[in-house]
């Protein structure tokens, strides 16, 4: 039976729409579909069979099957309706969203609201213009590689390379594992390890796995196969013999469907501008999740997207306004990557809003931060070393008290 | 083995493709021998897509004329293939007075040599087509006829329609051995031998190699290496032109152009390599292509970078095409196929198979011709995951499985269950565009490989067969 138009609709069955969609459920909401352009709903954490998701949202810490099963779990409910291997392919305002699908086919729905709740991809090896031949197999992203291993696709040879060391890095090494693969090195463009140090700490002297940090791969060898990787780094060129090569991290937003939208995109994350509801400046049309910025955990995501469904039913009872133009931006310093959310609106107060997330772009020296609105530095955090790939939290509740009479918040570097 | 052929064409890249279509007209026993497991996987594989009208190869040469005509018949039989063309023109742009000197004389050499649609333009009407130009552009030669192309459909095209029309088309086949004995060449292959009574290099890259094979060795081949980088759809809408630089001693230089996939492409680089083989990507060639992005369309770096590839044109020791009919050797090579052989290919085609005509192979042309379409990719154009008929008919058109090029499906299970099945995911990749989008992969990379794999499996298919 082909989908009606449901109050709300949610594009995206990871963590953030699946709690956005139990939230909706929670409070009532009338009729909710949600829809996944993936075979089966859940998001990323469907392919990750380690532990180490959901923390936060579900305070303990789960395997992403067992994560997914249970946000898919807490939202059986006659009100909700659940398409997987559907596309959104558009939003226009009203809104109206088009979909694809083998059980809808090209249909429009005109849903009261919307939730993209997109997500995330990394940036494969091209994108980071790494020089070398192309063999077609053995070349992945990890998320590539964790599809492969959970489908059962053979993944090239024994010995695995991987590329970057975010924490998504460290879930190659359970997955290799897994799928019977020794990771050979790893190897990083910056000056140190992006995860925790911890975690390097066990890997070079447990796992014994060798670290290079300061090095970039200049070469990926081979012709039909890959045959080893060429680096260079401070202990000189090397080469590292190995079968496959994962790179992993540099996330960005997928927020394609937004921006082709013409959804106001923020340079800075790549992913829609929202206020601290989640409201993007398409009226009705919300966003929460890792298409925000990249990139926070599952359990962060599932918590923005529980705090953005709730909005939305807010929204949905009249008791919340759509996007308003009187929002105030709020704008972070040139030192810093990006500030989520963009905007602050200050009628919605007693609405919950989603956590900030600040990041640097670079470890450079100490600095403070700031909240300065108008004159007053309504909040403040000492000058210390900022760490890329790493939140930095700002409270609300300061900036909730003092944001009535501002026309920017800007988030500074100055105290 | 088999018994023997009237034509065995060497090599299945555009060229031979091309040339095994025009045969195919014929009552004629043909057969292409490819070493590679998919056609097009040489130095077709790896172009600007750019159908050129050929005003910048040199005046009166064979080249010239065999683009020219390959461009007409392009025009006239590529919309019957569903093949698409966008017709976007080409700006060749002028950045200081010696270039604009280099741009006027360039004009009135087109007009010459019959182009008469060269127009010289000044900066109002260079910014008023693209607006995200740098500053500095004075002066730009204007032609309208240039277009984009698919690069990857069109041989595929050509391959699909001899084979509908009786083309015997064998790849995985490499040639190791030639021997000419009673007016007949005797083919060696790893799959047993191939006789016909006339042979066709169209080696590509390998065009001396198979040269010696047939006892000829006065054209040696020297790969000039490509790069490209290809950025994201989202960059589209800063160019809608072919931009060229001014072409110097070093080459024609590094062209930006929309494909027609979507995407913005910038490349090629042009570097002489030893080794036919070598189709790696280098540091300084990505940097001098992001530096060349920079200087013209500083707008373009600010978009994500979709994939880089390299392309190796199959130049020889001379500046020029080495097309030598040996009529007494029964031995045609089309060789040094340089950087126009996807617009020329058609030009070629009809011109080599007047050549065996004339004395060599004589035949009937067929009463019926079977004609055939390629699967549209074309960004523009109609896609089945985006026909609600098509969808509501088959629900596999419905489910999209690559989602940055919009793959479904039923397209990824058309191509494998096609006549000329793809043996590898490059081929799969071609045929379909799925993981060829800005992702590479990360979304639809395993399920592909899987859809791949299991066609590739003994098994179920081919027992079935
Ligand atoms: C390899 C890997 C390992 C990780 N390990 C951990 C870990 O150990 N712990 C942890 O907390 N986090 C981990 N993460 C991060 C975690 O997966 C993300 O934080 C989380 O998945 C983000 O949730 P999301 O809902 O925002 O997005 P996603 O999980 O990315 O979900 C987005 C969904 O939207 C769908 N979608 C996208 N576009 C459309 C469209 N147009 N139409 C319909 N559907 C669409 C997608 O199919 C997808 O299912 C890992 C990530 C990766 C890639
Ligand atoms: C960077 C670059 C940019 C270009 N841009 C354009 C452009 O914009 N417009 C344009 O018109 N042209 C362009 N070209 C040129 C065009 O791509 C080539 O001219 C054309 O692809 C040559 O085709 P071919 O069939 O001669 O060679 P190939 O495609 O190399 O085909 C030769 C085939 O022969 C096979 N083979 C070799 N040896 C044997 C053997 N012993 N037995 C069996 N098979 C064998 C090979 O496997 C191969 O498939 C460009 C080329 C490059 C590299």
């Amino acid at each position: 039976m082909p989908p009606s138009d449901p109050d709300c609709l949610v594009i995206g069955a990871g963590p953030a729409g699946l709690a956005a969609a139990h939230a909706l459920v929670n409070t009532g909401v009338g009729s909710i579909l949600v829809v996944d352009r993936d075979e089966t709903p859940g998001g990323l954490p469907q392919y990750c069979r380690h532990l180490g998701f959901g923390w936060g949202y579900t305070h303990r810490l789960e395997t992403g099957p067992a994560f997914t099963r249970r946000l898919l779990g807490a939202i059986q409910h006659p009100s909700l309706r659940l398409l997987a291997r559907t596309t959104a392919t558009a939003i226009r305002p009203g809104p109206a969203v088009d979909l694809l699908g083998p059980e809808c086919g090209v249909i429009t729905l005109h849903p009261r609201a919307v939730i993209v709740a997109t997500g995330i991809r990394e940036r494969p090896r091209a994108a980071r213009l790494v020089p070398g031949s192309r063999p077609e197999r053995g070349v992945m992203t990890t998320g590539q590689l964790q599809q492969m291993v959970a489908r059962g696709v053979p993944v090239p040879g024994r010995r695995l390379a991987v590329v970057g060391t975010e924490h998504v890095a460290f879930s190659v090494l359970l997955t290799a594992r897994h799928a019977g693969q020794r990771v050979v090195a790893m190897v990083e463009p910056d000056e140190r390890v992006a995860s925790y140090a911890a975690l390097a700490a066990i890997v070079r002297h447990a796992a014994r796995i060798p670290i290079h940090v300061g090095t970039r791969v200049v070469n990926i060898l081979g012709g039909r196969q890959v045959e080893g990787i060429e680096i260079d780094g401070p202990s000189g060129p090397a080469r590292i013999p190995c079968d496959s090569v994962v790179f992993s991290g540099d996330f960005i937003p997928d927020s394609v469907l937004a921006q082709a939208s013409g959804i106001a995109i923020d340079p800075r994350t790549r992913g829609p501008v929202v206020d601290q509801h989640g409201r993007t400046d398409m009226p009705g049309v919300f966003a929460a999740g890792n298409v925000l910025r990249a990139v926070e955990s599952s359990g962060f995501s599932a918590i923005e997207g529980a705090r953005v469904g709730t909005c939305v039913a807010a929204y949905l009872g009249g008791s919340a306004t759509a996007w308003c133009a009187a929002s105030r931006p709020v704008e972070a310093a040139p030192d810093f990557d990006y500030v989520v959310p963009q905007r602050w609106t200050t009628d919605d107060g007693r609405l919950p809003a989603i956590p900030f997330s600040l990041r640097v772009r670079t470890t450079g020296a100490p600095i403070p931060i700031a909240v300065k609105i108008g004159d007053r530095v309504v909040w403040s955090d000492a000058a210390r070393r900022r760490r890329p790939h790493r939140r930095i939290g700002i409270p609300q509740g300061p900036i909730a008290r003092a944001a009535g009479d501002a026309t920017c918040i800007e988030v500074c570097t100055t105290l | 083995m088999t018994g023997a052929y009237d034509v065995a064409i060497i090599g299945a890249g555009v060229v031979g493709c091309a040339i095994a279509r025009a045969f195919s007209r014929y009552r004629l026993k043909v057969v292409v021998l490819e070493a590679d497991t998919d056609i097009g996987n040489g130095a077709s594989k790896g172009n600007s897509a750019v159908l050129s009208t050929a005003s910048d190869t040199p005046s009166g040469t064979l080249e010239q004329q065999l683009v020219k005509r390959g461009h007409a018949l392009y025009r006239a039989e590529a919309p019957s293939l569903g093949l698409p063309i966008e017709n976007l023109g080409s700006l060749t742009i002028a950045w200081n007075e010696t270039e604009a000197e280099t741009v006027r004389a360039m004009q009135l050499a087109m007009i010459a040599d019959g182009f008469h649609e060269a127009e010289l333009v000044g900066p109002d009407a260079i910014y008023r087509r693209i607006p995200a130009l740098a500053p500095g552009a004075v002066a730009a030669v204007w032609e309208a006829e240039e277009a984009i192309v698919d690069p990857f459909s069109t041989p595929l095209a050509y391959a699909l329609d001899a084979l509908a029309n009786g083309v015997d088309i064998r790849c995985s086949t490499p040639v190791t051995g030639a021997h000419f004995e009673d007016r007949q060449w005797h083919l060696a292959t790893p799959g047993g031998e191939f006789v016909a009574s006339l042979a066709i290099n169209c080696g590509g890259l390998y065009g001396d190699r198979v040269d010696a094979l047939g006892g000829n060795h006065e054209i040696k081949i020297k790969p000039r290496r490509g790069e490209f980088i290809v950025f994201d759809k989202s960059a589209r809408g800063l160019l809608d032109v072919i931009l060229k630089p001014v072409a110097n001693s070093l080459g024609r230089g590094i062209l930006l152009t929309p494909t027609v996939f979507g995407n913005i492409l910038v490349g090629p680089t042009a570097e002489q390599v030893d080794d036919p083989d070598d189709w790696r990507c280098t540091t300084e060639g990505l940097a001098a292509l992001q530096a060349a992005a920079k200087r013209t369309l500083p707008g373009l770096l600010a978009h994500e970078i979709t994939t880089t590839y390299c392309g190796l044109r199959p130049g020889s020791d001379r500046p020029e095409y080495r097309i030598v009919v040996r009529g007494d050797k029964r031995w045609i090579t089309v060789a040094g196929i340089r950087s126009t052989g996807l617009s020329a290919a058609l030009g070629i085609a009809e011109y080599i198979v007047a050549q065996a005509m004339d004395g060599l192979v004589r035949a009937d042309q067929k009463a019926e011709i079977v004609s055939i379409r390629v699967p549209a990719l074309w960004e523009r154009g109609p896609r089945p995951a985006r026909d609600p008929t098509c969808v509501g008919r088959d629900a596999r058109y419905g489910e999209v499985i690559c989602h940055c090029e919009q793959v479904s499906h039923g397209e990824i299970e058309d191509a494998l269950a096609s006549p000329l099945p793809p043996r590898s995911l490059k081929a799969l990749k071609r045929r379909t565009r799925a993981m060829f989008g800005r992702c590479q992969g990360f979304f639809c990379g395993a399920r592909v490989t899987a859809m791949l794999d299991r066609s590739l499996s003994p098994e179920p298919r081919h027992a079935a067969e």
